[in-house]
């Protein structure tokens, strides 16, 4: 919908007539105007793990009076093998499932049926209440194969001090369902080997004793208090707290755990359980300030908390050097750090499952750093179309925890927590439509 | 303070009377069609304050206005009164229409640019360190609040003077029935025809010499922009003191003065602005705005 001359030279009549206090304008007061934020996304993990990429697309139509609708629409295409949990072995390890998967020995057994295509959309309407005033509301929704979420939000804004200060309040709600292939592991339950099957394809179709129905459910709750403060010209601080609540299945259905015998080597497999609920609190600080009357300089730190027993700390320092006339370069780094949940386990002892209600060998809940280093440079010409790139390095540390303490010796001699890299390139282009 | 200023009142050789004053730098002047002297006087002096008033208001060179606030405010937000407000409003929609050609904060160029007739011309380091302080899209206009990153300024000069014709007009023509022609330094505006039913015969500034060509208004206002006195020569390329605030450049290849015939002085003077800007390109950016003009290279 690009301005012909004609559209500008009735908007620039229209507008001089307002000046000039000779009336409105008789036909549109302002022009709608699309921008259209674009992006494409390509993530890569060492190894030959997950692979993605993802094209995001974004609309945001300026009604004029300050209000703003936004569609947005992310595909995400997954591919790649992913860790399902278990410790590596001296001997080939098979995995069930509608395509038995194999690992090597002293190899961790990494899922190799994980691919997907994950679809998200949402709409947005922000609009003011009075001079001081924002009200904004959105729905949105995603789907895999496997998975469904809706949610909605609902956020208030009010300025103060003549705008130096922004107070908010956010509430979000989510409800997920989740329909994994061959239904809901019952936690803790043994995982049958393909052999068990009693037919040759690979699924086990008598579930008694471990799968519990075909899907279950989750809802989450957040809510965010912001507050933004201009500090003088040229620097601004914002700061977050947020809770939130989830209760429902919030259990991987396709991550187990292995039972070791005391040399280490596994002797079963057993699906992972997480607590039904959890509540996480998060602080969120970030300064901002305009330096050399040309660049940006932010620095950012967060804390987070939940009642699984992980605490994270996040750094996150990044510097916009404008140069020539309208491009730049952004270098960016991030720190990150988390301990484990309680019940983080990278293997399980014989007879310990019955021993405890909760597990999980998901390395997401281990104790962990990461860094992310990266770089960004872009072009920001007014009025015309905005392009970026940006090229991102992740490193992330495992440290190991949760070693079941009979089977300690015999593990050692495997690899148990390696480290994982990835590669992350953006491409974004920007444009008013 | 600036000191009182006159208003003179002259006879016309072809009859009639011609109220006179200066404002902005300018020669102002105000006919009127078929008035005794007195009362062209009394017009003259309606249409000086008005444009004394808005000059006062939105000069960059006084401590004591609006623009001064805005401009030493060094980041602070600065509550606007509800005329600079209209304006504000009005420069951010050209902005837009313009794609960032026009852009009340480009004023700042003039530190490297100094249009003195020299070989002076900035080098592209010079100009990369004031391009950060231009931008309408860095400044937050939330009216009637205005912030603006410090070191930034704005500058009405660039339309003020039309739009002060055009107000000076309105508020003359409450005050009687007969023809009015303000006009400021070239810019001017018409209540409507003459007396007798004719056109105002108006004169060009052109960069050619000989005598001014003469255009008829009817009705409504002409306004001019051009280069004529202010440019820098350098390696034969001239240099005219029309600058891009997307780049900082000078527009080259563009031509030496603009009229443009419009409803408004207001509009009529941005459209040869506008013009003026697309360099080479004028001409083509007047046909298709539809714009009546007159162009000399």
């Amino acid at each position: 919908m690009q301005l012909t001359p004609e559209d500008k030279r009735r908007a620039l009549a229209a507008a001089t007539l307002t000046l000039l206090g000779g009336g409105l304008p008789s036909a549109q007061a302002e022009d709608k105007t699309w921008d259209i934020d674009t992006a494409v996304m390509v993530y890569a993990e060492s190894d030959n793990r997950v692979q993605a990429v993802e094209p995001v697309l974004k609309g945001t139509l300026n009604l004029g009076a300050e209000r703003y609708f936004t569609a947005k629409l992310v595909v995400d295409t997954l591919t790649g093998a992913s860790p399902n949990g278990a410790t590596p072995a001296s001997t080939p390890q098979t995995f069930a499932g509608p395509s038995p998967y194999t690992a090597d020995p002293n190899e961790t057994p990494l899922d190799d049926r994980f691919r997907d295509t994950r679809f998200q959309g949402l709409v947005d309407y922000q609009f003011p209440l009075s001079d001081v005033d924002t009200l904004g509301f959105g729905v949105n929704a995603g789907t895999e194969y496997d998975f469904v979420s809706l949610g909605g939000n609902l956020r208030y804004a009010r300025d103060l001090f003549q705008h130096n200060t922004t107070l908010s309040a956010g509430l979000n709600f989510e409800s997920d369902s989740i329909d994994p292939v061959g239904g809901i592991p019952i936690p803790l339950a043994v995982m049958r080997v393909a052999s068990d099957s009693d037919d040759d394809d690979g699924i086990d179709d008598d579930m008694n004793g471990w799968r519990d129905g075909s899907s279950d459910s989750k809802t989450v709750t957040d809510v965010v208090l912001g507050w933004t403060q201009v500090i003088d010209p040229k620097s601004l601080f914002q700061m977050n707290y947020s809770l939130s609540a989830s209760s429902g299945y919030q259990n991987d259905p396709y991550k187990v755990l292995s039972v070791v015998g005391a040399d280490g080597e596994p002797l079963r497999y057993v699906y992972e359980a997480r607590p039904d609920s959890r509540s996480k609190n998060a602080l969120f600080m970030s300064y901002k300030r305009f330096v050399f009357d040309r660049d940006v300089t932010e620095i950012s730190y967060r804390y987070m908390t939940d009642d699984w027993g992980i605490d994270s700390h996040t750094v996150d320092l990044s510097y916009r050097w404008y140069f020539g006339t309208a491009h730049y370069l952004e270098p960016h780094l991030r720190w990150y750090s988390q301990t484990a949940a309680d019940f983080y386990h990278v293997a399980l002892d014989d007879g310990e499952e019955t021993l405890v209600s909760e597990a999980s060998a998901d390395t997401r809940l281990a104790e962990f750093d990461a860094v992310t280093a990266g770089i960004k440079i872009g072009s920001a010409v007014p009025g015309r179309g905005n392009w970026s790139l940006r090229l991102e390095y992740y490193q992330q540390s495992p440290k190991l925890g949760g070693v079941p303490t009979q089977a300690a010796d015999g593990l050692s001699k495997f690899d148990l927590q390696p480290e994982l890299s990835a590669v992350m390139l953006t491409m974004g282009y920007r444009f008013t439509w | 303070m600036v000191a009182a200023r006159p208003v003179t009142v002259a006879s016309l050789p072809g009859g009639g009377h011609a109220g006179r004053f200066t404002a902005m730098a300018a020669p102002c002047e105000v006919l009127v069609d078929g008035v005794c002297a007195q009362e062209v006087r009394r017009l003259t002096r309606i249409v000086a304050r008005e444009v004394w008033r808005i000059e006062r208001h939105w000069s960059r060179y006084r401590d004591d206005n609006i623009v001064h606030r805005i401009n030493t405010a060094s980041g602070r937000p600065v509550t606007v009164d509800e005329e600079t407000a209209r304006f504000l409003d009005y420069a951010q929609q050209l902005y837009a229409i313009s794609d960032g050609r026009f852009d009340l904060s480009s004023g700042v160029l003039r530190r490297v640019w100094r249009f003195d007739g020299s070989d002076r011309v900035p080098t592209a380091e010079q100009i990369a360190e004031v391009l950060p302080l231009v931008g309408w899209h860095r400044v937050r206009w939330k009216p009637p609040v205005l912030t603006m990153p410090a070191g930034m300024e704005i500058d009405f000069g660039g339309i003020g003077k039309e739009y002060a014709v055009d107000r000076a007009l309105r508020l003359v023509v409450q005050q009687t029935k007969a023809p009015v022609l303000v006009n400021c330094g070239g810019d001017l505006a018409v209540s409507g025809a003459r007396a007798d039913g004719s056109a105002w015969q108006v004169g060009v500034e052109t960069p050619e010499s000989g005598p001014a060509p003469v255009i008829g208004l009817p009705a409504g206002a002409i306004a001019s922009s051009g280069d004529t006195h202010r440019f820098l020569l350098k390696d034969g390329v001239r240099y005219p003191h029309v600058l891009d605030p997307r780049t900082g450049q000078a527009v080259l290849g563009g031509p030496r003065t603009i009229s443009v015939r419009a409803a408004s002085c207001t509009e009529a003077g941005v459209l040869a602005t506008l013009a003026l800007l697309h360099g080479a390109q004028a001409q083509a950016y007047l046909r298709d705005s539809a714009a009546d003009a007159r162009v000399w290279w």
